[in-house]
């Protein structure tokens, strides 16, 4: 019943390294440790803290130890079509894996592609990709030259160009592009576009990135299919870290993570005391808040507890009379839809000042509904007029 | 009362009742004597609502906040409503939260083809790949499984970052309310891989959603074979359309965009996905023109949440009494101190942890605090957890970050607190 062995070795078969115990964290300066807390730390491929289940608790939370490697068997195998239905991501060309994944057999040329997009892509994306309206841009000119802006910062100089991250420059497969063009796009009616479309389309952003497939220029005759995709090499593909590509690489992941100057972490090292007194650095200055800053609040800020101003109803001519009106007005008890004409010589005026404040020991005021002055006259005409049947 | 004639006299009653809350908002005592000698309306007056049948019971079967709370709710701005506000988000309001757990209705909320209805009949979650057994679950099926119920923070890692070259956002909602904490239910992928059988060459996991943008992101399945979970139980209810009815992934600690909502598929690989929503977005750009890919854990972060600009000090008198209060959190680990600084970070104190302190979770802490009218502070705090993390300074951070990177800004904080009280977001900083 308790398959704690078989946990283990599913974890063992994962590559998941043995978690590293090490001695709590002692450099606290006295900071409060919380109830519970294991007395020994595991770390996580993030470089956190996991929490192995130790005495039927993992952290604070006791665990059922019968749940534990259960086999519950629910469900049922899926067969091919309904895999083959939802399996449609891409996966790039690597080392290990030289056709990719999923890539589709299929053409398109730029010239299709160029004629989908005016119909179906600019009114987000702009002209020639350029973006938009909310809508993230998909070329900003040259990929391998904007590729260059890539160690452009504006921590010194606010005023100097920032990075262009767009798909030419920045995006390191193509895959992605393809792959969400055809399950993601066009954002209002996903799902839409067939294969030829999705590589017409892709054919097209190459195009306004100006990029090159295997040393041919994707010019605007350019046909692109299955066996051009696959040796798409975008100018960013080295552009990030830690490596995820290949056989065995989660180890590497968990080192990089496991440092915190690799991503601007700062980790207070065992025996380490944090610094309480005369911390910061000599230069510092208070920055404020710039031309007001951001603040098109929807809604706008507002703290204050009191009721909501009432919102502006359109009148429904047939509910209110249904629920005002009907009771009486459809009976004996007064008068009903086009026979007013006993009432009406003394002038619409009156019939209107009778119903809007009531007449002793008939009509409620304004029927007892809850009108503006103008929709309550509303459905005295509608009941004069005899459209009500 | 009744033969106070004064009292008898409602118009009159009422425009001084008025004129006394504002006089309570001022923090000025203008009428105080009137109030000495007539008493405070709120008792004096019989209420509204003190002699009248309240609402029968069969009003609300769903309830409902109070009328009166019609302002606490979450917000956008135009400047992140990409997709029509369709590709955007709303931020909660966590200056009004209490304690550990934001209800469902306020959750912040985040899509990247807006918030899908999916009909729980036809919802069907696949689990293929390098399994020995793929499988497909109904929603009854996948809710047959043992669950565990925790408590978790989700945290867009854009939050804070539209901060990273100088303060924007003169509010704590827009300024670090890209997050929101709950108590969950569901259960742990390990849990159903036992039965299906992970195939040793796995080292990877697509999450992706149902929803129009077939939103996915790439898992290692160390983090799988961890504390990952499928949920479908928020606050002691299902999941809102807006978090994923009626399944989504948790990923405790984690980037919120990882938590695929209306989840439908999983798969295992030996290679990643390069989805787009982990290549041209959530990745950290460095000024070394490299970005950092598949930056998982929100790091350690705390704000001060009272005061802050939604909630000023305007109306405190000198020596009053206040408790200084804020969240901090982690998704590395747990909170073990919070630190208080009244000069910018300079200088700090002990702050005191409240109530529950559990892992990769919201996290209250406070600091009773003596005011002098007319003092000015920077308020700053500072928060640290078990795996020995400490949030940095601006300074730290963006030497190694510089300030391009978007996501991942936990550097410390601060209010100014003025002379009258007021409070406005600044950022203590070289550059």
């Amino acid at each position: 019943m308790f398959k704690l062995e078989a946990y283990n070795k599913l974890l063992v078969s994962a590559s998941v390294a043995a978690v590293v115990a090490l001695s709590v964290v002692g450099c606290m300066d006295g900071g409060a440790t919380p109830s519970g807390a294991a007395t020994s730390i595991a770390l996580d491929i993030d470089g956190g803290v996991s929490y192995p289940v130790v005495n039927n608790k993992t952290s604070d939370y006791y665990v059922n130890p019968q749940a534990i490697g259960a086999k519950i068997n629910n469900g049922r195998v899926p067969n091919a079509a309904e895999l083959a239905k939802w399996d449609t991501d891409l996966q790039p060309v690597t080392t290990l894996s030289p056709e990719g994944h999923g890539i589709p057999e299929g053409s398109g040329s730029v010239e299709d592609g160029e004629t989908l997009y005016e119909a179906q892509c600019v009114m987000c994306h702009g002209d020639f990709g350029s973006g938009g309206g909310g809508y993230p841009a998909l070329s900003k000119g040259n990929a391998v030259d904007l590729q260059k802006t890539l160690t452009n910062n504006r921590w010194k100089d606010p005023e100097a160009d920032g990075p262009t991250r767009v798909f030419g420059s920045y995006w390191p497969q193509a895959t992605t592009m393809w792959w969400y063009i055809r399950d993601g796009m066009p954002h209002p009616f996903s799902d839409s576009l067939s294969v030829d479309e999705t590589y017409a389309l892709t054919a097209y952003i190459l195009n306004i990135n100006e990029m090159y497939v295997d040393g041919e220029e994707v010019d605007d005759e350019y046909v692109l299919d299955r066996a051009k995709f696959l040796k798409i090499k975008m100018p960013n593909v080295d552009g990030f870290e830690p490596n995820i590509a290949g056989a065995d690489v989660l180890p590497g992941v968990k080192a990089y993570f496991g440092k915190a100057s690799n991503f601007g972490g700062l980790n207070l090292n065992q025996g380490a005391v944090r610094c309480m007194t005369d911390c910061q650095e000599s230069t510092v200055k208070v920055r404020h808040i710039l031309n007001g800053g951001i603040k098109d609040f929807l809604p706008p800020m507002n703290v204050t507890r009191d009721l909501p101003s009432k919102e502006v109803v359109a009148l429904d001519i047939k509910k209110t009379y249904t629920e005002s009106c009907a009771m009486c007005h459809d009976s004996f008890l007064a008068p009903g839809s086009g026979d007013w004409a006993g009432y009406t010589p003394k002038g619409i005026d009156k019939v209107y000042a009778n119903g809007i404040n009531g007449t002793e020991g008939g009509m409620p005021a304004k029927g007892g509904a809850d009108l503006s002055d103008a929709d309550f006259k509303t459905m005295v005409d509608y009941l004069i007029s005899a459209k009500v049947k | 009362m009744a033969d106070n004639k004064n009292l008898m006299n409602r118009r009159d009653f009422f425009r001084k009742a008025a004129a006394v809350s504002v006089t309570a908002l001022s923090g000025k005592s203008l009428l105080a004597n009137e109030l000495a000698e007539k008493g405070d309306p709120a008792i004096m007056h019989h209420t509204k609502w003190g002699q009248k049948w309240g609402d029968p019971v069969s009003v609300n079967l769903y309830g409902m906040p109070s009328a009166y709370e019609h302002n606490v709710t979450r917000r956008n701005t135009k400047l992140l409503a990409s997709g029509n506000f369709r590709a955007s988000i709303a931020v909660t309001p966590i200056h009004e939260s209490q304690g550990i757990i934001t209800p469902n209705g306020l959750f912040f909320s985040r899509s990247h083809g807006g918030t899908a209805h999916v009909d729980p009949d036809e919802y069907r979650l696949m689990i293929h790949g390098l399994v020995e057994k793929p499988i497909v679950l109904t929603l009854a099926e996948l809710k047959r499984y043992p669950s565990v119920t925790r408590t978790h923070f989700i945290e867009c890692p854009a939050n804070g970052g539209q901060e990273w070259r100088g303060p924007q956002f003169n509010s704590v909602q827009f300024a670090k309310g890209f997050m929101s904490s709950a108590e969950w239910t569901g259960v742990y992928i390990k849990t159903i891989l036992e039965d299906l059988g992970l195939k040793p060459t796995a080292q990877w996991m697509l999450a992706e959603g149902s929803d129009n943008s077939k939103m996915g992101r790439t898992i290692p399945v160390d983090k799988v074979l961890d504390d990952a979970m499928i949920v479908w139980g928020q606050n002691g209810e299902a999941l809102r359309p807006e978090q994923g009815y009626p399944a989504r992934l948790l990923v405790p600690g984690w980037e919120g965009n990882l938590c695929v909502k209306w989840l439908r598929r999983l798969e295992f690989s030996q290679e990643p996905w390069y989805c787009k929503e982990e290549t041209s977005k959530y990745t950290d750009l460095k000024p070394t023109g490299k970005a950092i890919q598949h930056f998982y854990a929100n790091e350690v972060n705390s704000t001060v949440t009272s005061p802050s600009p939604e909630i000023p000090w305007t109306d405190l008198k000198d020596g009053d009494v206040v408790e200084i209060e804020g969240l901090a959190w982690s998704g590395m680990g747990t909170i073990t101190a919070v630190d208080l600084s009244f000069d910018g970070g300079k200088n700090y104190v002990k702050a005191n942890l409240k109530g529950l302190v559990l892992s990769k979770s919201w996290t209250r802490w406070s600091y009773m605090h003596a005011y002098k009218k007319g003092e000015k502070l920077l308020l700053t705090s500072r928060a640290i957890d078990d795996a020995g993390y400490i949030q940095p300074t601006i300074d730290q951070e963006i030497g190694v970050m510089g300030v391009e990177a978007v996501y991942h800004r936990n550097a410390v904080e601060t209010w100014e607190v003025t002379e009258e009280g007021k409070v406005n977001h600044v950022q203590i900083r070289s550059i």
